[in-house]
């Protein structure tokens, strides 16, 4: 079952479209970039912007800390969100259920297609930001891979393992909002409500991570760990809030798929 | 009601159990909920153990640790809104903001305190003759030699440092005990401070002590009308041993700029004007102390908490402050002068003619100030 929904999320067309118009906007900054070769200061604009003139390989990183914020939630929520609403609206889902395998196992397949497509979307952003940086930004000549937040010097081979644990990180953080769109595509049966729910959830929470009135709750926001991807880059690394990122992205998961599963087990099927 | 025999399940058995499984679903995931939800709240739990040592002894250890190396993370929360100018911006978000530190300690002539921001940092590497700070967001490394006194900066935030340097002057009479608490999950004894000067603004200064090794692990001030803290600043993990030597030193990276700093200038530049003012030996009850290295112009009153400073300014910082000041609410505008207190701190600026502006800063309260103005006609206080 798990084969079949991968088979179907990435047959459909709208997948490669979403990823693609999630590429765009980074490609168009490094086009900007290379035009006017105006780079942000370190600090200012997403992260990592101002080092691609030293390292264009960091355009990576920068293209995942530019759809961050935004974009790359948005398209896990649209993607988590249509997994059993899409199917309810379009009048499958009964006949889905109609098969032997269960409802615990349908949510489990819907769950391991949102998250591979969580996976490749990072990758495919990274990879096609990799390119984009090292085709199109003329390196400065710099000896070794590069400077660290603190200060310190990276080597590439440094530089790589620790993009690559970004990376990985950067996946991790969206399973919350995977999670979220799953749950509330149980409770509904429309796409754009679950997706919407989804994304309520994340805006409340970064914007109650700005207040200083939230502060006591700040740690348990599903964004509150969102940038820490950046605790990498750090020398040594500050594992305190990844630690924690990864922690709280698997409360969430674990809750709201619990919650799922009880809502979507003894629901009734009307469509 | 029963079941007729040799029929299947009739459909409000059937519903029934629906409606029966989906409760136990769901109690399933409030249970998980609510075990999850209660974990943090059960670790803030966990008793302190106290021990029987006298406030004394608990100084004596706190000020006997200054070797003790460590490792950590500190938060420290500032309440104080001072009103600043452009020139010292920096000072006032340190005690007006939340700032956290990753701190590297060999000794007090050797350690880092990196201040981390969600996008960047800025760290202070400390050796035997100066500092070195990094900037990432400027990517500028600035080299200080070690001058006679400092502008405020993140490292003297820090708990360890912070507390010994109040609980350095303080008597034996204002020092007691205070039960015990967890702070970055190390025992914590309490210790209170508070001030026998009646000028000082300062209410209280509480200074959790580590039970093994007399380092401060948290210190929380406490202005005279203010039942919350001015400032909080702790630990928030903390390992006891000694960080390597490449984690503390520092050397500027390829492609940055890097500079010699000139911030206490300001300052300095100011004090060593002309003619400066001579001050009297004690200034509202508060004697004067003698500092090596800082000019005549610049002099400071008082002991432990409480402080009182009075500094020449160069005219163009006068201006802003006198801005900000007649902008804060709360000034006081009387015959004395206009003067602010933000939390403990109060400000004053006289503007004598002939001398130039000079400021009045301290721990100490807007009476204090007015009394202290009043003993230097020759800045223009009115007896």
């Amino acid at each position: 079952m798990i084969v079949v929904e991968l088979r179907k999320l990435f047959r459909r067309p709208r997948t490669w479209a979403t990823i693609a118009v999630l590429n765009a906007l980074p490609v168009l900054v490094a086009v900007l970039l290379v035009l006017t070769d105006l780079a942000p200061r370190p600090g200012e604009g997403p992260v990592f912007l101002s080092a691609v003139f030293i390292n264009p390989a960091l355009f990576a990183l920068a293209a995942l800390a530019i759809v961050l914020p935004l974009f790359l939630p948005i398209a896990v929520a649209v993607v988590a969100g249509d997994a059993v609403a899409g199917e309810a609206q379009a009048g499958t889902l009964r006949y889905l259920l109609a098969r032997p395998a269960g409802r615990t196992r349908l949510l489990v397949a819907k769950l391991v297609a949102v998250l591979a497509f969580v996976l490749v979307t990072v990758v495919i952003v990274a990879v096609v930001g990799y390119f984009v940086g090292t085709t199109l930004i003329e390196p400065q000549p710099v000896v070794g891979g590069g400077t660290s937040v603190s200060g310190t010097s990276l080597t590439q081979q440094e530089l790589v393992q620790r993009a690559l644990m970004a990376i990985g990180y950067v996946a991790l953080s969206m399973l919350g909002v995977a999670a979220f769109g799953l749950f509330f595509s149980t409770l509904t049966d429309s796409p754009l409500g679950a997706t919407m729910g989804a994304l309520a959830v994340l805006v409340a929470s970064s914007l109650l991570f700005t207040l200083d009135a939230a502060s006591p709750i700040a740690p348990y926001l599903p964004t509150r760990y969102w940038l820490s991807f950046v605790d990498f880059f750090r020398d040594p690394i500050l594992w305190r809030d990844i630690t924690r990122g990864i922690a709280l992205q698997g409360v969430y998961v674990g809750v709201l798929l619990a919650a799922a599963w009880a809502n979507f087990t003894t629901k009734d099927i009307t469509s | 009601m029963p079941e007729p025999a040799g029929q299947g399940p009739s459909a409000r058995t059937v519903a029934g159990m629906v409606a029966r499984g989906a409760a136990g679903r769901w109690g399933v995931v409030t249970a998980l909920v609510a075990v999850l939800a209660s974990l943090p709240a059960a670790v803030g739990w966990l008793p302190a153990s106290d021990a029987a040592v006298s406030a004394a002894d608990l100084r004596a250890a706190v000020l006997a640790a200054g070797d003790v190396a460590f490792s950590g993370y500190a938060e420290s929360t500032g309440g104080l809104d001072l009103p600043v100018t452009d020139q010292l911006t920096s000072v006032a978000d340190l005690f007006s903001d939340r700032t956290t530190m990753r701190v590297w300690w060999r000794g007090p002539a050797d350690n880092r305190v990196d201040v981390v921001t969600p996008g960047g940092e800025t760290g202070t590497h400390r050796d035997a003759t100066g500092t070195w700070t990094w900037e990432y967001e400027r990517t500028r490394a600035t080299r200080s030699l070690l001058a006679p006194f400092d502008l405020p900066a993140p490292p003297d935030l820090l708990p360890n440092a912070l507390g010994r340097r109040l609980l350095s002057e303080a008597t034996t009479a204002e020092v007691s005990r205070e039960g015990a608490r967890r702070v970055a999950g190390r025992d914590a004894l309490g210790l209170r401070l508070i001030p026998a000067e009646a000028a000082s603004s300062v209410r209280r200064v509480d200074v959790w002590v580590d039970r093994d090794t007399g380092l401060p692990l948290q210190v929380q001030v406490f202005g005279k009308d203010d039942d919350r803290s001015a400032l909080d600043t702790r630990f928030l993990d903390l390992d006891i041993g000694r960080p390597a030597l490449e984690t503390t030193a520092f050397s500027p990276p390829f492609g940055s700029t890097v500079r010699v700093s000139g911030q206490t200038d300001v300052v300095l530049e100011a004090g060593r004007r002309i003619q400066p003012v001579p001050l009297p030996a004690e200034l509202a009850g508060l004697p004067r102390r003698r500092l090596d290295g800082v000019p005549p112009g610049i002099g400071l009153f008082g002991r432990g908490v409480t402080l009182l400073a009075v500094a020449p300014l160069p005219p163009r910082l006068a201006g802003g402050l006198r801005h900000a000041l007649a902008d804060s609410p709360g000034a006081v505008v009387d015959a004395a002068g206009v003067r602010v207190a933000a939390g403990p701190v109060a400000l004053m600026l006289l503007d004598p003619p002939g001398h130039g502006p000079y400021v009045l800063t301290g721990s100490v309260t807007l009476d204090a100030l007015a009394e202290a103005a009043a003993q230097l006609p020759e800045l223009g206080g009115t007896p």
